[in-house]
């Protein structure tokens, strides 16, 4: 063997070794970690019932159905349209976990884009997941994901991503991002096709409101906030008074009509539902952060952006108690039972009303893991 | 002092030492600098990070390794060296409208692309051979179409730095042309001119013929250029027409380098190709080694660090953290730039108008092209006009370079009176 | 446009690999072997 083969062969099998290491990171980031019926559960569908071109496809999901005793109106909450903003989905866990529906549908779809947890995004460094300790000694690990659908799902990106519906235009990356992708069509890309799904289903059961959960940068203006379709204001406007009577603070901004793609805009308009969209405060995803951690997704703790929010930089409140989890599902949890009631107050008719809802208080004091069931 | 300032201190050392006294390519001091960033951080290996940081580029890479092959295929089939002959033959007498002319047919692929690489891997290859036969020195030339690339990709319709930007304040790339063909058709059409005029020569046809391969055209003629021709469709039609068309850069250079294969002279493709990436090859590395070098700035928090102390500037020191920070950062990537800095300064801009400033930032951010170690779109003009060291190409940029600085402070400053004009 | 795609990855990755065994110098080899990580996993639809 010559000289330079030699080094070849050498640089070959570290190489090979790098990639094998990284490889099963990578696989082991595809497991999906359990979610536990709670009592209220009657139904765990595919959203490929919906829009059966979903079938086998990783964009196809779960969507837990927790139908109450009495009739009313039904709610759809959207968890993990960014599966990097963990709030979203973790609200969507505790609900299908703990809540139980009086009147009224609850549907709720954990992981709306399902192939976006199973990779995180380059140069982000973000953790493969976070860790819960539940009451029994149990820990139980969620994923921390990615803004977006998985290229091994969905390659390549155009260079410009056009909304089919109307023509604008985005820088490329958002064509795997599943709130640009709305109404969805079934001649698009995999996460258009996961669009048009959650569209069938709601067209489909009539869902009354829909609610679509997010976490922010706190750089970012639109935080702590709920961002209404303008059918939707009226009851937005009543939850804003709701929660501030709980001492939770919370803007409310019509949405954007130049703003295509995303649920509070074409959700509402392509269907008859109240479309909203809601945030909270992430610094694991922000551009600001220090290092980033499993501690910095669920504490917010950073003190860069304790720095950034005193030269005036920020859209939240921010200081060394940082944003804990409990208080960004907290938010989303609070606010989802104010919809209930404010649609309940809205349309009598047609009531909404869930127990069991994990609450801000019980949360801050006792912790994320108390709410959460012991996995088989 | 934070712990993050250190890490940067020593991830930076590593690489200088690296690059600079022990001579390691600019990839493997880049892959040092992050696994001593992770081992200082107590990331240990860090291996799925290293790993994955090379993802932000893999699109990207596939882009510059095609293009590569494509311009190698053509000018192996002599279709470079007959275009030189019919453009020098046309125009050579009007240099004044001649230069500008040529920015323009540089910048082209950019404008459609968004990518500096492609204009300059592309066009830039046709005229950089032309500017030189005029009497332009190499490096004024390598100047040229190093120029021509960043302000192709800041050139309307597509601008990706600017999608980047806006998209980080939810801004659409809407109502974007006009103000970014203001930003930059008057400084295409100076530096044309300021580059090159002074030093055309008028020389007679018969003094240049003989320098000229006047055979290939010829014997083949004009289906010599037919796969530019295509290639220059396909990215039309696929700006134009994106549902058809769409295909991506990679594939159309690809059937480009496929149609020079038939379009001229004969030659080896395996062969062609593996030079044209072993060519590209320490470019892709740096690539590769940038993608895990923020990847571990990001984990460790040295990311948030800069970005921060950018950020806390006095206001009235804003305007020259932006026309510092965002050149150096892109030294990492244009793209890079644009989304870590471009999204927090224009959010700290909230006054001015949006997109005007969002298009002037993109500008800046471009000159992250010009900025060592990536510097992409003077390495691979140095590479095309045939210069060793990519730091006398990049010489002749630094005045434009602040030009295009103080140009698009100007735009962010005045950015409502200029609304006001259209 | 997935398959050509991964087509067009896994011919890069080969003439990366050819050149990796080719060269003389280690350093270069060692840049081809950086560029030829993401290449491999992503044709291997691994990341
Ligand atoms: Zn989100």
């Amino acid at each position: 063997m010559k000289k330079h083969q030699t080094s070849a062969a050498i640089i070959s099998v570290l190489t090979l070794a790098a990639c094998a290491v990284a490889s099963a990171t990578f696989l082991e980031h595809r497991k999906v970690e359990p979610i536990v019926s709670g009592p209220g559960v009657s139904e765990i569908a595919k959203l490929s019932k919906w829009y059966p071109g979903l079938a086998g496809t990783p964009a196809d999901t779960d969507v837990y159905i927790l139908r109450g005793k009495a009739p009313g109106a039904s709610m759809l909450v959207l968890g993990g349209t960014h599966p990097n903003e963990p709030s979203g989905f973790l609200s969507a866990v505790l609900l299908i976990e703990n809540a139980v529906p009086v009147s009224g549908t609850l549907y709720v779809i954990p992981r709306a884009n399902n192939s976006g947890f199973s990779h995180n995004d380059p140069q982000e460094g973000a953790p493969t997941g976070y860790h819960f300790t539940l009451p029994d000694g149990q820990a139980r690990f969620f994923r921390y994901g990615s803004r977006a659908t998985n290229p091994v799902d969905q390659w390549p990106d155009p260079d410009v991503y056009i909304h089919a519906a109307s023509g604008q235009a985005l820088s490329g990356n958002e064509t795997r991002n599943l709130n640009r992708g709305y109404p969805g069509r079934t001649d698009g890309t995999l996460t258009e096709k996961a669009c048009y799904g959650i569209t069938q289903l709601i067209r489909a059961e009539k869902i009354s409101i829909s609610i679509d959960l997010h976490e922010a940068s706190p750089e970012y203006p639109v935080i702590n906030a709920i961002v209404a379709h303008e059918r939707a204001m009226p009851v937005a406007s009543q939850v804003v008074l709701g929660l501030e009577f709980s001492d939770i603070k919370i803007g409310l901004e019509p949405s954007p009509k130049n703003l295509r793609g995303l649920t509070h805009r074409e959700l509402g308009d392509a269907t008859d539902t109240l479309a909203v969209l809601m945030e909270t405060a992430n610094a694991s995803q922000g551009r600001l952060r220090g290092r980033t951690d499993e501690a910095l997704v669920l504490t917010g703790i950073d003190p860069y952006y304790v720095k950034a929010q005193k030269l005036g930089r920020l859209y939240v409140p921010y200081d060394e108690k940082g944003h804990p989890i409990e208080e960004r599902v907290g938010r989303h949890l609070t606010a989802i039972v104010e919809f209930a009631l404010a649609m309940s107050s809205e349309y009598p008719d047609s009531p909404l009303e869930f127990q069991g809802v994990p609450e801000y208080q019980a949360l801050a004091e006792r912790g994320v893991g108390a709410f959460l069931r012991t996995a088989p | 002092m934070p712990f993050e300032f250190i890490l940067f201190i020593a991830m930076v050392g590593v690489f200088a030492a690296c690059a600079f006294a022990i001579k390691l390519p600019v990839s493997l001091s880049m892959l040092a600098a992050s696994l001593t960033g992770l081992l200082l951080s107590g990331n240990g290996l860090g291996i799925r990070h290293l790993v994955e940081g090379t993802f932000g580029y893999v699109d990207t890479i596939l882009v510059i390794a095609t293009a590569m092959v494509f311009m190698r295929a053509v000018q192996e089939s002599g279709a470079l060296d007959a275009l030189n002959v019919v453009i020098i033959k046309r125009f050579r007498t009007m240099p004044a409208v001649l230069l500008p002319l040529l920015m323009l047919v540089a910048m082209f692929p950019g404008m459609i692309t968004g990518s500096s690489s492609a204009s300059v891997l592309t066009a830039g290859a046709v005229v950089a051979p032309v500017l030189i036969i005029l009497g332009l020195p190499v490096e004024s030339a390598g100047a040229f179409i190093a120029m021509a690339g960043i302000l192709g990709m800041i050139a309307p319709p597509v601008n990706i730095p600017a999608m980047i930007i806006g998209g980080g304040i939810d801004m659409p790339f809407v109502g974007f042309e006009l103000p970014l063909l203001l930003l930059t058709m008057p400084l295409a059409i100076v530096f044309s001119l300021t580059l090159g005029l002074k030093h055309i020569k008028k020389v007679s046809w018969e003094e240049l013929a003989p320098r000229l391969d006047l055979e290939t055209y010829k014997r083949f003629g004009p289906r010599l250029f037919a796969p530019i021709l295509v290639v220059a469709i396909l990215m039309v039609l696929g700006k134009t027409v994106p549902q058809y068309f769409g295909m991506g850069l990679p594939l159309v250079f690809i059937i480009g380098a496929a149609l020079a294969c038939f379009a001229g002279k004969r030659f080896n493709p395996l062969k062609a190709a593996k030079s044209a990436v072993a060519d590209a090859l320490p470019v892709l590395g740096i690539l590769a080694g940038v993608g895990m070098f923020i990847q571990v700035m990001t984990l460790t928090g040295v990311r948030g660090f800069i970005v921060v102390s950018a950020l806390s500037v006095p206001p009235a020191l804003l305007y020259a953290a932006i026309a510092i920070t965002i050149p150096m950062f892109g030294a990492v990537s244009s793209f890079g730039a644009s989304s870590v800095l471009g999204v927090p300064f224009l959010l700290a801009l909230l006054g001015k108008n949006q997109i005007i400033t969002a298009a002037a930032l993109s500008l800046i951010a471009s000159l992250g092209d010009f900025m060592p170690p990536t510097a992409l779109s003077a390495i691979f003009a140095a590479q095309i006009v045939g210069v060793q060291k990519y730091s006398r190409v990049l010489k002749r940029l630094i005045i434009p370079s602040f030009v295009i600085i103080a140009w698009s402070l100007a735009f962010i400053i005045y950015s409502k009176q200029i609304a006001a004009l259209y | 446009m997935k398959i050509i795609y991964l087509a067009i990855g896994a011919s890069v990755l080969i003439l990366t690999v050819w050149n990796l065994w080719t060269e003389k110098d280690w350093r270069k080899q060692a840049t081809a072997a950086m560029v030829a990580v993401p290449l491999l996993l992503r044709v291997l639809l691994i990341k």
